[in-house]
């Protein structure tokens, strides 16, 4: 701790704070326009100019100069508001003054700090600046003629993001923030640089003229999209939610959201959700009311279980509590048929962590990234299905010289962070890889084996997995390989990080025991800092797990009901959020089960191609319209609020199940999600120790922060296999969306509105394809067509296809496979 | 203001044998870029575009900050260059002595003022400030040759003479 004297004032800090950081903690105002807490120090505007009095005759700058013993600081004093004086004119020199037109008016920098300042006059004069706006993007709207220069963009994207979209071009007075040749934006869209602008240069082009700040109601909450669980603070006007708020106060995001997070919201507005049940009648699907709805439903499910059963088949968007109801209402229903996300692809965490650690979660919680030496990160993909984790990896990098490993089937922006040691291998061969590094651990004596159980039996079971003769399979380079297992072994705080989800399908249970497997030869899980991470893609992936939405106690999983839905052994099935049709591998198989079985009940909020086949359809609630708790990844339980009111008789998946189990005798009625948080307490013990109330801002995450395995057990997992063939095609998560709820949002549709076969240079050289131009793939029996884009992401013979969108159909071709052999023609 | 560029279609097909050549030295070596990029320079005569895209992918840069770096010092240049390169002093000397009319005459015989290269990509014309010479002002240099105490006859004299060269 360091002593200081600001304005008078006795104050104890930290030493690694500066000056400004040591007034605000003292509740000492300084004014700053550069200055950002999480990006690194700057000090470029000098607005913060402070007097300390052992340098005295110069100002200094309180943003970057640190605090020492004994300083002396004073904040104001004429000389100091002077200089702010002029720094201001300086800056209203060229800007122009259109505050009333600009979105920023009210909660400006700039506005604030002309007001404090009581700039009125300026005695420079100059041309104002006259550039275009640039009106190319849908999402950002840049108008540098408000731009004070402050860098703040320029570092975040670059410092946070990764992706390096601007930089300072020019000299002088024509000095601006610019992309590469001045062109229009064209990146992620993660909003990272307009929610850093001080004015308005850079604003959310969607919410343009909407309102002003201060007429918005600002409700925290989470991110409906995926198991990040970023906090989202809905700004609400009226019933609608008009932006997402920049809140960097609470959650675990520090402020950073992504595409879908900060510009997916619009589908919560949509004039098409669902706001009265619906019920078939004479073939077609009509309009009817609750108490109608309701009794079909019980009537229907009443008599399937008196025949051959009722399924349930959920999405992973609920809250807990919602699944707590739904568990509950199963269980009115009398079946043990319960099951999400397709049944297979979260197997990963429920059996391949179970047998290992003996638990079913991460290790660890996402701000341990951030001071990890090594990270290993398996399937590339992960910057797509979590970009905010991905952009604490960066940090991670950045900042703190860690190292990261990847092992995967393309390259993605992780893979050209600095520094990144790419092992790529041929799809479905990830495994191969992971076996060869523990191998590579063991027989190099690097391994941590105490305490640990079955290391003989596992050891030997690796024979085939030599680092050359799995080169030789995978395509990856037999010494890299050595070199990164040399290297997580040597981590002192190791991070593995793995993502799942429907488009994942192939290999999870085996792909997680493998990564388990090397977590616990390097020491990982249990150990302070770092982790073992297996993300899921919703936002409450985590909460389904543990809620037991899982078929148990002899209840089938959701590939058994469809098949028996399919062959006259179950004769209802009840989707809940979720379109089986569109996102599960093997369209054929769902749609031939939603076709037989005789009663098919949808709730959710759109009419999805799912819900078009149903016999009742029930109207549901968005992320925004619902009260209670997300799990994210990272085992985190976090306070989900309502921003909006329903539209129309929508109802939420909880209230529909209470009902629903009122109808059948079982009163499942509770006053608030309090007291169902209560109730999910005895049966899942994790939560018990966890009060409602305590959800403080940064939520709670249960077992801990580093999450102690109730084993160490190394599980012996065979190869994957190689796909045949010249091209092979594999599925994924495209960075702008997540599942198929994001293809209603107009952010990541206005940014990617369908999907694409996707190929490396060498191939679209080879089959004279350009970007743009359609492509017949065919495989599986199926064939689709769908644009090509061309870029350097994927080796030779690989093709992804992103698989959101219902109409590319390309779970034609995708039955579940790590890798489909395909034929590729123009 | 900048020199927002379009990507010219000929500029596609630039080969980067010769790019790809000069960031074999220079990749894994910190702080690359100015040299690498000078030499791009040196053998494309100005930097094509896909030589940036180039570069940012083999070091590892943004091309956004390489754009940053190219506009900031006044050596890179973004457009082809001509053969000759007319550099009209417009230091005080030569500005009190006439360069103004000097550079009128340029722009009338070939078309191009600062910055500009003709379409045969024989002359770029630059605006520089003094290059030295004030005792002969108003001065030109035309590549490495120095021509002084110019009137409009005696400049349109040398600009016939490279117009006869090839
Ligand atoms: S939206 Fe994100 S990726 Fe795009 S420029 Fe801004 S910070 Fe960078
Ligand atoms: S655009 Fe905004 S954030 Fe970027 S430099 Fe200008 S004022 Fe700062
Ligand atoms: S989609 Fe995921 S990463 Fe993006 S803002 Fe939402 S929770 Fe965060
Ligand atoms: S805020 Fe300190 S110099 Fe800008
Ligand atoms: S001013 Fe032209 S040479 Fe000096």
């Amino acid at each position: 701790m360091v002593n200081l004297t600001i304005d008078g004032k006795q104050i104890s800090v930290s030493k690694a704070a500066t000056i400004y950081e040591a007034a605000q903690e003292a509740g000492i105002h300084i004014p700053v326009l550069c200055y950002a807490k999480k990006l690194l120090p700057y000090g470029a505007c000098r607005v913060c100019l402070v007097e300390i009095e052992q340098m005295k005759g110069r100002l200094i700058p309180s943003c970057t100069t640190p605090v020492s013993e004994g300083m002396v600081v004073t904040t104001t004093s004429e000389e100091i508001k002077k200089v702010r004086k002029t720094v201001m004119e300086f800056l209203l020199v060229n800007h122009v003054l259109d505050c009333p037109v600009c979105d920023k008016g009210g909660e400006c920098d700039l506005q604030d700090l002309a007001y404090e300042l009581d700039s009125t006059s300026n005695r420079f004069e100059g041309e104002k600046f006259d550039l275009p706006t640039d009106e190319v993007n849908p999402l950002i709207e840049r108008n540098m003629n408000r731009c004070v220069l402050c860098g703040k963009c320029v570092r975040v994207c670059d410092e946070i993001v990764g992706y390096g979209s601007y930089s300072f071009i020019n000299r002088g007075f024509e000095t601006k923030i610019a992309t590469a040749y001045d062109r229009g934006l064209n990146c992620e869209f993660c909003g990272q640089c307009l929610s850093m602008c001080p004015v308005g240069a850079l604003l959310p082009r969607p919410f343009k003229f909407k309102a002003r700040p201060w007429q918005l109601k600002e409700v925290d909450s989470v991110c409906g999209y995926c198991g990040n669980g970023c906090t989202v603070t809905l700004g609400v006007l009226g019933d609608r939610v008009e932006t997402i708020r920049f809140n960097d106060k609470i959650g675990v995001n520090d402020g950073n959201l992504c595409i879908r997070g900060r510009f997916g919201y619009s589908y919560v507005n949509d004039q098409e959700r669902l706001t009265k049940p619906l019920v078939r009648k004479d073939g077609v699907l009509v309009e009817t009311d609750w108490d109608e709805a309701l009794q079909v439903v019980s009537d229907g499910l009443l008599k399937a279980q008196g025949g051959q059963g009722v399924g349930f088949l959920s999405g992973a968007r609920l809250t807990n509590e919602e699944f707590y109801l739904l568990k509950q209402f199963a269980k009115t229903v009398g079946t043990e048929n319960v099951d999400h996300s397709g049944g297979e692809c979260y197997k990963g965490v429920t059996e391949g962590l179970k047998q290992t650690l003996g638990v079913a979660a991460s290790t660890a919680t996402f701000p341990q990234i951030d001071k990890a030496d090594v990270i290993l990160a398996i399937r590339s993909d992960f910057y797509e299905t979590h970009p905010v984790v991905g952009m604490v990896v960066n940090q991670a990098i950045r900042r703190n010289d860690a190292k990261l490993l990847i092992v995967a089937d393309k390259k993605g922006k992780l893979n050209k962070l600095p520094g990144a040691k790419t092992l790529l291998s041929k799809p479905g061969l990830e495994l191969d890889v992971l076996n060869a590094m523990a191998k590579v651990i063991l027989d190099e004596g690097l391994a941590q084996t105490e305490g640990v159980e079955g290391v003989a039996e596992f050891q030997a079971s690796l024979a085939n997995f030599t680092p050359e003769k799995v080169a030789a399979r995978s395509g990856v380079d037999a010494e890299a390989l050595q070199a990164a297992a040399r290297q997580l072994a040597s981590a002192k705080q190791g991070v593995v990080l793995l993502a799942y989800g429907l488009p994942y399908q192939g290999l999870n249970k085996e792909l997680a025991t493998a990564a388990a497997n090397l977590a616990i030869l390097t020491g990982i899980p249990g150990r302070e800092g770092g982790g073992l991470y297996l993300c899921g893609e919703k936002s409450n992936s985590q909460g389904a797990i543990d809620l037991g939405i899982l078929p148990q106690n002899g209840g089938l999983g959701a590939q058994a009901m469809l098949a028996g839905a399919s062959n006259g052994k179950l004769d209802a099935l009840y989707v809940v959020s979720e379109d089986p049709l569109s996102s599960y591998p093997d369209r054929d198989k769902v749609a031939q089960a939603l076709e037989k079985v005789p009663f098919l009940v949808v709730q959710d909020i759109f009419l999805s191609p799912t819900a078009q086949l149903a016999d009742v359809v029930l109207p549901a609630v968005s992320f925004a319209e619902k009260d209670g708790t997300f799990t994210n990844a990272e085992r985190r339980i976090q306070r989900v609020r309502p921003g909006i009111p329903s539209p129309g008789e929508a109802r939420s998946d909880g209230a529909i199940f209470s009902a629903l189990a009122g109808k059948l005798g079982n009163n499942l009625s509770f006053t608030s999600a309090a007291a169902i948080f209560t109730e999910i307490g005895k049966d899942v013990p994790a939560y018990a120790a966890i009060g409602f109330n305590e959800l403080g801002a940064h939520g709670k995450v249960w077992g801990g922060e580093t999450l102690s395995p109730a084993s160490r057990k190394l599980v012996a997992v065979g190869g994957g296999t190689t796909v045949e063939g010249e091209f092979q095609l594999v599925v994924g998560s495209a960075l702008y969306h997540s599942g198929t709820v994001s293809t209603k949002a107009k952010g990541p549709l206005a940014v990617l509105s369908e999907a694409y076969a996707e190929l490396g240079r060498e191939d679209a050289k080879d089959l004279n394809v350009a970007e743009g131009d359609l492509l017949k793939i065919s495989g599986n029996g199926a064939e689709i067509k769908l644009k090509a884009k061309v870029d350097n992401r994927l080796p030779k013979g690989v093709v992804f296809v992103p698989y959101h969108f219902a109409d590319a159909e390309v779970n034609r071709l995708y039955k579940g496979e790590p890798a489909v052999s395909v034929k590729i023609s123009k | 203001m900048s020199e927002a560029v379009e990507t010219t279609v000929d500029e596609q097909d630039i080969d980067l044998t010769g790019a790809n050549q000069i960031l074999d030295k220079y990749v894994d070596f910190h702080g690359a870029l100015m040299p690498a990029l000078q030499e791009i320079q040196e053998f494309y005569g100005y930097i094509p575009e896909p030589t940036v895209h180039l570069t940012a992918e083999r070091l590892n840069i943004y091309t956004s900050q390489i754009y940053g770096v190219l506009t900031f010092y006044a050596q890179f240049h973004l457009k082809p260059r001509g053969k000759y390169i007319v550099r009209v002093c417009m230091g005080t000397a030569c500005h009190v002595k006439g360069a103004g009319r000097i550079a009128e005459t340029i722009k009338d015989r070939l078309g191009i003022v600062h910055a500009e290269t003709t379409e045969d990509l024989k002359f770029t014309a630059e605006y520089v400030a003094c290059i030295g010479a004030c005792g002969m002002a108003p001065v030109i240099m035309v590549n490495d040759g120095t021509y002084g105490s110019l009137t409009v006859q005696k400049t349109d004299e040398v600009i016939q003479k490279y117009l006869k060269m090839d």
